[in-house]
């Protein structure tokens, strides 16, 4: 009994991750491999790694992975730093702090697809706010049609992702803060360090794995982002990331095989930073 | 080590074990075919537990009947109707989930008209019968018809109608209605130089279905063809198409909004008068003399759609249907059902409730004479020329085709591409996608 104890508390767990992770993983790979088309339901075969094959050399797989990657770089860098700072403001002690903790968190709380409404309405090129706000300031004469290339497209979906992930990287942040003891900021003053020396040699390293942890979820978001780009530019190629390359491949398209390949060498690339993620992290917990 | 081996053999049996249950019928005789849409049902009509006495309707929000109109028809038949309102865009991709896994979605399922060449191909709705009467009367049937076989009918008609604003033609002085696409073209650059509407043509540019539409309409009624017999674009037909949406926008008729607004938004712009010409839905004739939708009451009058000599032959219809999925369980009383929902006195009603424009021609007619469609203008006149522009119906790679159309009008509307490029990337994506 003592030795199936462990296992039988564990089935719970391995029962949910057998069901909700595994099977997709392994079902999804199995549609990867076979020709998959739901407007021919008559031939459906294994057709080994083509989808792969075609996927990797078709310009619109490429053309959404810069995309992705492009919103990945610009999102992780903007809410860890921006996260970072928040969680600065929101650590001093003040008899608003409950009340600006609120506020911060607020964006968190929307729905993508709101979120990405609402930024609309900000950058849409007629009647949008930043348009009539430039030209009431006299910075403009005609508007500027902000979501109509592509690089400044991704650039304001970035910043809508952005906005959303501060919250939770503030918040991860906030705790790293104040996880760290008093007596150490104590004797490093003591020791004669002024705020630029103690940051570095206190407070930067004791927070790397709260940042760390920020960063892998901003990653996540970033190459999840899926809700504000259909908002913002719909389902058209000029901002198309991964995420939705999959779903026009397998919904639009009903092609179950190919989306199912895309889906896969997404996961395969958030797996793959996960991964690296959590061997820095792990490397920072042991230099620590 | 063991623990580890036992671990991860008992993730791969429970692994296999959900895989073993998903699994389904790939022929779709699943026993258990109606349970998914049961589930999401809203019940408006109450459901007594037997199956065959009841049935699920899944549906758009503006397709959903009242409630005592469903009592109604339970009270005639027996059969409980479970309503499963759903968004119209969502519509598709539960269809989609639940026809690949073998289930049905829900026993009648709203069909757009753009859906129905895929939906036939994978084999998820089951062909109709419609009664001689029904045929003549309903024109838009020919595009829920494919090899002969009918695969959903009808209940809100939509098809493609112009409007312009006739006040500000009074004030530019101009005293004939558009004949021609030259015309149209024309008398919005007086508007224009006149300072009477800056961007007069309401035309859809954003990366949007709403886009390939328009793109299709305008070949249609200029040149009376898009698709060759093969299912390839017309280059002469379409390309005149293309290059006269590309003198609008370097004319500056086209308001630069419409490249990122939705297709609505922007037909909606005659609503305002910032728009002084649109051909569109049907719909805009209620809109038009609704104070709550427009500004410029009065001022917008609907005519027949203009062609390239004289006013166009042909209109495009994008007509909403209701089908039946192959995987229902009830496919008797879903029949009934449709048949009730689309029948001339229900039309009539849900015109009232709905605010469906009829598909039947008859009730049309009726409803406009009766003066209870206002401002009808060439509506009905127009619905005698309702054609399909699909040589062989909506073909099954509909979904791909317009992506590749919108995708390829929003670079030449962004300036990136010409109508010539923007026709060659578009014919070269069709061309790989016709059989």
């Amino acid at each position: 009994m003592k030795k199936i104890l462990p296992y039988l508390l564990l089935a719970p767990m391995i029962l949910i991750m057998g069901v909700l992770v595994f099977y997709p993983i392994i079902a999804t790979f199995s549609y990867s491999l076979k020709k998959w088309q739901l407007t021919a339901p008559g031939d459906i075969h294994f057709i080994g790694l083509q989808n792969y094959s075609a996927v990797l050399t078709s310009g619109s797989f490429w053309y959404s992975f810069q995309n992705t990657l492009f919103l990945l770089v610009i999102v992780v860098l903007l809410a860890t730093v921006s996260g970072f700072l928040l969680s600065a403001f929101l650590n001093v002690d003040t008899k608003y702090s409950g009340c600006l903790l609120a506020i911060a968190i607020l964006p968190w709380a929307l729905p993508p697809y709101v979120n990405g409404i609402l930024w609309k309405f900000v950058f849409s090129s007629g009647y949008g706010f930043m348009n009539k706000a430039a030209i009431r300031l006299n910075l403009i004469s005609q508007p500027i049609e902000w979501l109509n290339s592509r690089w400044s497209l991704l650039l304001i979906v970035s910043l809508v992702v952005t906005w959303r992930s501060i919250p939770f990287t503030a918040i991860v942040c906030l705790a790293g803060r104040q996880a760290i003891p008093g007596r150490l900021y104590e004797a490093a003053r003591i020791d004669g360090g002024n705020a630029r020396t103690i940051f570095c040699t206190v407070t930067l390293p004791l927070m790397l794995p709260f940042l760390a942890i920020g960063i892998t979820a901003a990653s996540v978001t970033a190459i999840n982002v899926f809700d504000e780009i259909i908002a913002l530019s719909g389902y058209g190629d000029l901002g198309k990331n991964l995420l939705v390359e999959s779903y026009l491949t397998t919904f639009s398209f009903m092609n179950f095989g190919k989306g199912s390949a895309v889906t896969y060498l997404v996961m395969l690339f958030g797996g793959i930073l996960g991964v690296f993620y959590l061997k820095s992290l792990n490397q920072e917990e042991n230099i620590l | 080590m063991k623990k580890r081996i036992i671990s991860v053999l008992l993730i791969l049996s429970v692994t296999a074990a959900a895989a073993g249950c998903g699994k389904k019928p790939a022929d779709g005789t699943d026993k258990d075919s109606s349970g998914g849409a049961s589930q999401e049902g809203t019940g408006s009509g109450g459901h007594d537990g037997k199956e065959e006495d009841s049935i699920t309707f899944m549906a758009p929000d503006w397709a959903i009947p009242t409630d005592d109109q469903l009592q109604a028809f339970t009270d005639e038949t027996g059969i409980q109707v479970m309503v499963n309102e759903v968004g119209w865009d969502d519509i598709r991709d539960k269809m989609i989930t639940a026809s690949a896994g073998g289930n049905a979605a829900a026993d009648v399922v709203e069909v757009d008209w753009s859906w129905v060449g895929e939906f036939y191909a994978a084999g998820w709705l089951e062909p109709l019968e419609v009664s001689d009467e029904t045929r003549a009367d309903i024109p838009t049937l020919e595009t829920f018809t494919k090899d002969g076989k009918i695969l959903a009918i009808p209940y809100a008609n939509d098809y493609r109608l112009s409007y312009y604003n006739t006040k500000q033609y009074e004030d530019a002085e101009i005293t004939q209605e558009p004949q021609t696409w030259d015309e149209v073209y024309q008398n919005c650059k007086t508007l224009k130089e006149k300072g009477i509407c800056e961007y007069p043509f309401a035309l859809p540019l954003n990366a949007e279905e709403k886009t390939s539409t328009y793109l299709m309409w305008l070949a249609y009624t200029m040149n009376g063809i898009v698709f060759n017999d093969d299912g390839t674009l017309n280059k002469d037909s379409v390309l005149a198409a293309l290059r006269y949406e590309e003198q609008l926008i370097r004319d500056e008729l086209v308001d630069p909004a419409d490249k990122t607004s939705s297709g609505m938004d922007t037909y909606k712009r005659i609503l305002s008068g910032s728009a002084n010409f649109l051909t569109g839905p049907t719909s805009f004739v209620s809109k038009s003399t609704s104070e709550e939708d427009c500004s410029v009451i009065g001022e917008i009058a609907p005519i027949l759609v203009p062609g390239k000599e004289a006013k166009a032959t042909v209109t495009m219809a994008l007509p909403e249907a209701l089908g039946i999925t192959r995987f229902s369980k009830n496919k008797e009383a879903a029949d009934k059902f449709i048949k009730w929902y689309t029948s001339a006195g229900m039309q009539e009603e849900l015109n009232e409730t709905n605010t469906a424009i009829p598909t039947r021609n008859a009730v049309l007619k009726k409803l406009i004479d009766d003066g209870r469609i206002q401002n009808a203008g060439a509506m009905m006149e127009q619905a005698e020329f309702i054609a399909s522009p699909f040589p062989d119906g909506v073909p099954a790679y509909y979904a791909q085709m317009s992506n590749a159309m919108y995708n390829a009008i929003h670079k030449m509307a962004l300036g990136e591409m010409t109508a010539e490029e923007a026709y060659a990337e578009m014919d070269s994506k069709i061309s790989d996608l016709t059989p």
